[in-house]
């Protein structure tokens, strides 16, 4: 299904994006530190610098890599219930939790406090009951090793998780413990390959460098057929240049870059394309994801991404640069979901996140996942016959006549949005209900789902055992 | 017409203040051919041509560009007096080592840090990038700063802040340690037995040159 939309960037404006970052990669070329890699771009036709570090990629071949990515992607879950497919079947969307977060919010309290590895846990029950959220992404755990942290995140995560995951490595040591616990969730490598249950988000190192641990990522993902999240987050007026196209410009290329990689290292590895815009905000010099210039990058990446490149599409879909669940979050996300929704991206990452992806709130993911929900009943264009324009009942509208007691009302009384979270209530009734607003309904309904759905493990005893046996080797190999 | 000291000092001041670098240098250089001190020039033009910049910028009256601009102009005057500054009784405010962490190679924090702390007066000996806590220490036994500063962008990095804190502590390295980037906070800072954090640039300035002040007291 078509997905309504708008069009930031006219054609002619995504075409000149797209050809300015195939010439950049051709007349700049980026920097692969991977010796490995950079002989196997060289034997592709990139020019190599002297250096051994600096490639050039031909137009040629990078029309290539992009005309050949596979256009659709295949996430899986643990359940097969959740196996989920980008672009989605209906033309909308799916969203993925934040990563990387290192704080947490506490439900009850409010207070902020470091992230445990207890939260994983948490996270990966409610996203499992949180409708709109199509795959998990594993936070920043404060109280393990910290070299070792991915590991020990990720290996919670699969282990209860009934949805797809999102590896993020933070070494490149780390990449073949991560990929293991993969397939040990999975059933096994040859299962990891028929069924992938994890992607790898991989990054480049703006500006127009790519790291060892990255361009590792790349190969190894593509030996068990785990999709890629090619990913590249320039800050406006940081890493890249203060004015958004040219740093949607910088995204672009990099992304194209890595789908170059991802074509030569490991071809027919799927890749989803995922421009994470900042801001540096010129005042303080703090990184910003929600600001309206993000926000419009974020818009115009996909853009290019999608309708000038063809390939699916990720980026921050919720988010905000408050560090608390406040009025400015919800006014944040709810912007960035419409819009980073209708500039037509598959997936809206970043639920739960605050503080531009630093700190996570399961209270805000609850929130999240109803704005989320409303954007995609948005998106959903409706037909324009004569059942959705009540012709028949229009015809015969006697003067003073309402619509609410007809048939067509009572086929229909039931197919628009209804908000959990949200409240409707008139004064009286919300006095007399003790004012309960958004965050007290949210956290009523977080409350809820962990009572209903506790956290608990999607695999059995003697594959956790062996899961752990690979954490505590990882530990012993990589932390010392 | 023959201005005065005053006068000249101020012309210095409003050519930082206007990030005019050439200017600055320019006038710096005829400053000391008029036979003014390094010492006065540094301190009635260059640093407190700086002292109003961190001001502003704390007011938000001014943007991070335009500050390291005008840090660029100090420094371009600052040169002018390096070759006299041997010479004179004008000493550097100190000396502060920064680097970013083992593993993180995000220094444009860093290297705003390093132009203000130049703007600031002090002496900056930088290490650069991916910085492992023995060639932290390697260099503190060369250079023996007084402020040692240490960044980090990655959640995934500040381990290391606290491994450098604690081998320098180890060996007993006894002037400041400062801490900052965007995942840092005061609280890490002290978890982690740093001396200090500071938010921003004209911050973390502010602190150094105050623990130098307190190092001298």
């Amino acid at each position: 299904m078509r997905r309504p939309g708008f069009a930031y960037l006219d054609d002619e404006r995504v075409e000149e994006l797209r050809r300015r970052a195939i010439a950049m990669l051709d007349r700049h070329g980026v920097v692969v530190n991977h010796p490995e890699a950079v002989a196997k771009l060289g034997a592709a036709g990139c020019k190599l610098d002297t250096d051994g570090r600096r490639v050039r990629i031909p137009p040629e071949l990078t029309e290539q890599a992009v005309r050949l990515a596979p256009r659709a992607v295949s996430l899986c879950g643990k359940d097969e219930r959740h196996d989920l497919r980008l672009p989605r079947g209906d033309g909308t969307f799916w969203m993925r939790t934040g990563t990387g977060a290192h704080g947490y919010i506490e439900p009850d309290t409010g207070d902020y406090r470091k992230l445990r590895l207890e939260d994983v846990r948490t996270i990966a029950a409610l996203s499992g009951a949180l409708s709109e959220v199509g795959f998990v992404a594993h936070p920043f755990v404060n109280d393990v090793p910290e070299v070792t942290a991915d590991i020990h995140g990720l290996g919670t995560l699969l282990a209860h998780s009934v949805k797809h995951v999102w590896i993020q490595p933070y070494g490149t040591e780390n990449i073949a413990y991560l990929l293991r616990l993969a397939a040990l969730a999975a059933g096994g490598e040859a299962e990891l390959r028929a069924r992938p249950i994890a992607s790898c988000i991989v990054c480049s190192f703006t500006p127009l460098e790519f790291k060892a641990m990255d361009v590792e990522a790349v190969i190894q993902c593509s030996r068990f057929g785990v999709p890629i999240h090619a990913c590249s987050l320039p800050t406006a007026g940081g890493t890249a240049p203060v004015t958004m196209p040219g740093t949607v410009l910088m995204a672009t290329a990099e992304i194209l870059a890595m789908v170059v990689l991802a074509h030569v290292l490991g071809p027919g590895t799927p890749v989803i394309a995922t421009p994470l815009i900042f801001c540096l905000d010129m005042r303080s010099g703090r990184s910003l994801q929600s600001s309206v210039e993000a926000l419009a990058g974020a818009s115009m990446a996909v853009q290019v991404m999608k309708r000038g490149c063809g390939l699916p599409t990720h980026t921050y879909g919720a988010g905000s640069d408050t560090p608390d669940i406040d009025g400015q979050s919800q006014a944040e996300r709810a912007l960035i979901a419409f819009l980073v929704g209708l500039a037509g991206a598959d997936v809206l990452g970043g639920v739960g996140q605050l503080e531009c992806a630093t700190v996570f709130s399961p209270v805000q993911a609850v929130i999240d996942n109803e704005i989320g929900a409303m954007a995609r009943s948005y998106l959903r264009t409706p037909a324009v016959d004569d059942e959705s324009l009540a012709w028949g009942d229009l015809l015969q509208l006697d003067p003073g006549g309402n619509f609410l007691a007809t048939e067509h009302t009572l086929r229909h009384c039931r197919t628009g949005f209804a908000p959990a979270a949200f409240t409707r209530q008139a004064r009286d009734a919300y006095d007399a209900g003790g004012r309960r607003d958004l965050l007290a309904q949210a956290r009523d309904m977080l409350a809820e789902i962990l009572r209903t759905y506790p956290p608990q493990p999607v695999v059995d005893a003697p594959t956790r055992a062996e899961m752990q046996r690979v954490v505590t080797a990882a530990d012993a190999k990589i932390a010392g | 017409m023959v201005e005065d000291l005053e006068t000249r000092l101020d012309a210095i001041y409003e050519a930082v203040l206007a990030y005019e670098a050439g200017r600055t240098a320019e006038l710096v250089r005829r400053e000391t051919e008029h036979g003014t001190s390094c010492q006065q020039i540094l301190a009635d033009a260059l640093i407190a041509a700086m002292d109003e910049v961190g001001d502003q910028f704390a007011e938000g009256r001014l943007f991070v560009p335009e500050m390291l601009m005008a840090a660029k102009a100090m420094k371009a005057g600052l040169e002018m007096l390096r070759p006299l500054l041997g010479a004179s009784d004008a000493k550097p405010v100190g000396t502060i080592m920064i680097g970013t962490v083992h593993k993180d190679l995000h220094d444009i924090g860093k290297n705003l840090v390093g132009m203000m702390m130049e703007g600031g007066g002090l002496k900056v000996i930088d290490l650069g990038v991916d910085v492992p806590p023995d060639r932290f220490l390697a260099a503190a036994r060369e250079h023996r700063p007084d402020v040692i500063g240490l960044s980090a962008l990655l959640t995934t990095t500040m381990p290391n802040m606290r491994k450098t804190v604690e081998m320098l502590r180890g060996v007993g390295y006894n002037g400041r340690i400062l801490v900052g980037g965007a995942p840092v906070n005061a609280a890490f800072a002290e978890a982690i037995g740093a001396d200090g954090f500071a938010p921003d640039a004209p911050g973390a300035v502010k602190l150094a040159r105050k623990f130098i002040g307190a190092a001298e007291a």
